[in-house]
């Protein structure tokens, strides 16, 4: 019988870190935007690390980090009384850094391609800036909000290296799909690993057909 | 035209010469085995001349890759069970044979916890995270398993227990810190490395199927380096071999002289 569990762990994980990443980026994506300060560009590099580090590098970090006998990971065990590694917490924190800039880049360029004009109207009109953001640029740039909340929920489905090496593969709590779908293959039961693999290959392919679609059909009315 | 005829015989002859030359084969080697198999190798080499590249995973994994094609020549496996497998698929050319027996060891690499042979250690509640190698690839995760279904602890520490890939990822969660506690192979805990770190007792033999470590010369060796496949897969059984397989702690025969 096929174990479905991995799957719901890993929709669990990419749902929250979405969440988590749309809160946290859009802040961060408007001040890499606008700002001028010259600790942008090492902001801007920090956010892009993830992009281009392999996964093992992230994994090896967050395992001495998050582990109980180094700093960060003993102060969140003493006062949160939790320990990140091995944990779904853990994966969630992991997966919050790995897929930051699958959703800050997209809202990012999103807020630079507006008009300079749009917020100055706003603000003449007399709204407050967050006002603005909220009412006038967001809704302004409702694809590229789309592009970065699929892309982070897609990227964190896709996740394999920095689990494999934090989530110590633990059933109903750190071992997602593609892990599951690892082991499977370690195993030999390849009849599993198949019927994995296809679930993950259609739910992948649905969800980013969804956004070229919905994409096309914004830039349809956008133009009209 | 001529010339470019000329300069890739040219090419096609360097590469020939190397390739005859200098042999050298791949050996997939599990985890557990790897340091002593470290050692064996320049003692090989001394007197063969053949290099030795190696190849560390589970067994469990290593089989997988062996079964697709992987091209290795000779198998260290951590069990009987996967060797043989191969064996009775065709991509071995012999039976598994035995080389050492391992031993299970309690391994700890945290302060203030001393592991005790009855495993009732694992259900302090300063263990919180208890570490050992997937049972459904790497025989030592299997064996620890049976240790603490023997020693009846094995209900309550379950959710205590995280996965390493290999026994090698297992005892590096150990080592870091990450799990306080886990069940690792004698042979990691001797290696100079390791020596002195934490603490480690030996879990009786009795509470788990014996580990015995088989061997096998792989189709793909035969077929493209069946002298020193052979050469390196007999050397594993010599009295030199074995010797280093007593200090990583094996158990090995004495009969196959």
């Amino acid at each position: 019988m096929i174990d479905l569990q991995p799957f719901w762990i890993t929709f669990q994980l990419a749902l929250i870190t979405t969440a988590l990443l749309f809160v946290i980026a859009i802040p961060l994506a408007y001040w890499l935007a606008h700002s001028k300060s010259k600790f942008k560009s090492i902001i801007e590099t920090l956010v892009s690390m993830p992009l281009v580090l392999p996964p093992s590098v992230l994994g090896f970090y967050f395992l001495v980090a998050f582990g109980p006998s180094h700093g960060l990971g003993q102060f969140i065990e003493h006062y949160f009384n939790t320990r990140l590694v091995f944990s779904f917490g853990g994966l969630v924190v992991a997966s919050v850094i790995y897929s930051l800039p699958f959703m800050v880049h997209p809202i990012q360029s999103g807020f630079s391609g507006l008009s300079p004009y749009l917020k100055e109207a706003s603000y003449s009109l007399g709204k407050s800036r967050m006002d603005t953001l909220r009412h006038v640029l967001l809704p302004n740039i409702k694809a590229s909000l789309l592009t970065g909340i699929v892309l982070t929920f897609a990227h964190t489905i896709g996740e394999f290296g920095v689990v494999l090496m934090i989530g110590g593969n633990i059933p109903g709590q750190t071992r997602v799909a593609s892990i599951a779908i690892y082991d499977e293959v370690e195993a030999m039961n390849y009849h599993s690993a198949n019927v994995y693999a296809g679930i993950l290959f259609a739910v992948t392919f649905v969800i980013l057909l969804t956004v070229y679609f919905v994409n096309h059909r914004y830039a349809i009315t956008k133009r009209l | 035209m001529k010339k470019h005829v000329y300069y890739l015989s040219l090419i096609v002859l360097l590469f020939c010469g190397f390739t005859s030359k200098a042999q050298k084969i791949t050996v997939a080697v599990a985890a557990n085995v790897q340091y002593v198999v470290e050692e064996l190798i320049p003692i090989f080499k001394m007197e063969t001349g053949i290099d030795v590249d190696i190849v560390v995973g589970s067994s469990g994994k290593l089989t997988a890759q062996i079964a697709e094609g992987a091209p290795f020549d000779v198998f260290v496996s951590a069990d009987m069970k996967y060797p043989n497998e191969l064996y009775h698929k065709g991509l071995a050319t012999v039976p598994a044979k035995e080389y050492a027996q391992g031993k299970l060891v309690l391994w700890t690499n945290t302060h203030g916890i001393q592991p005790t042979s009855d495993l009732k250690i694992l259900l302090q509640g300063s263990i919180v995270k208890v570490a050992v190698a997937n049972p459904k690839t790497a025989p030592y995760g299997e064996a620890a398993e049976q240790a603490m279904k023997y020693y009846k602890v094995y209900n309550q520490v379950k959710d205590k227990l995280v996965y390493g890939e290999s026994i090698g990822q297992t005892q590096q969660f150990i080592n870091t810190k990450a799990a306080e506690i886990g069940f690792i192979a004698k042979s990691q805990v001797l290696t100079d490395e390791m020596m002195g770190k934490g603490f480690w007792i030996e879990i009786d033999k009795k509470s788990y199927a014996p580990l015995m470590q088989g061997a096998v010369i792989l189709k793909h060796g035969k077929a493209t380096n069946a002298y020193a496949a052979k050469h390196f897969f007999e050397f594993l059984y010599t009295k030199e071999a074995r010797t280093i397989f007593k200090k990583y702690g094996y158990i090995v025969s004495e009969k196959n002289d």
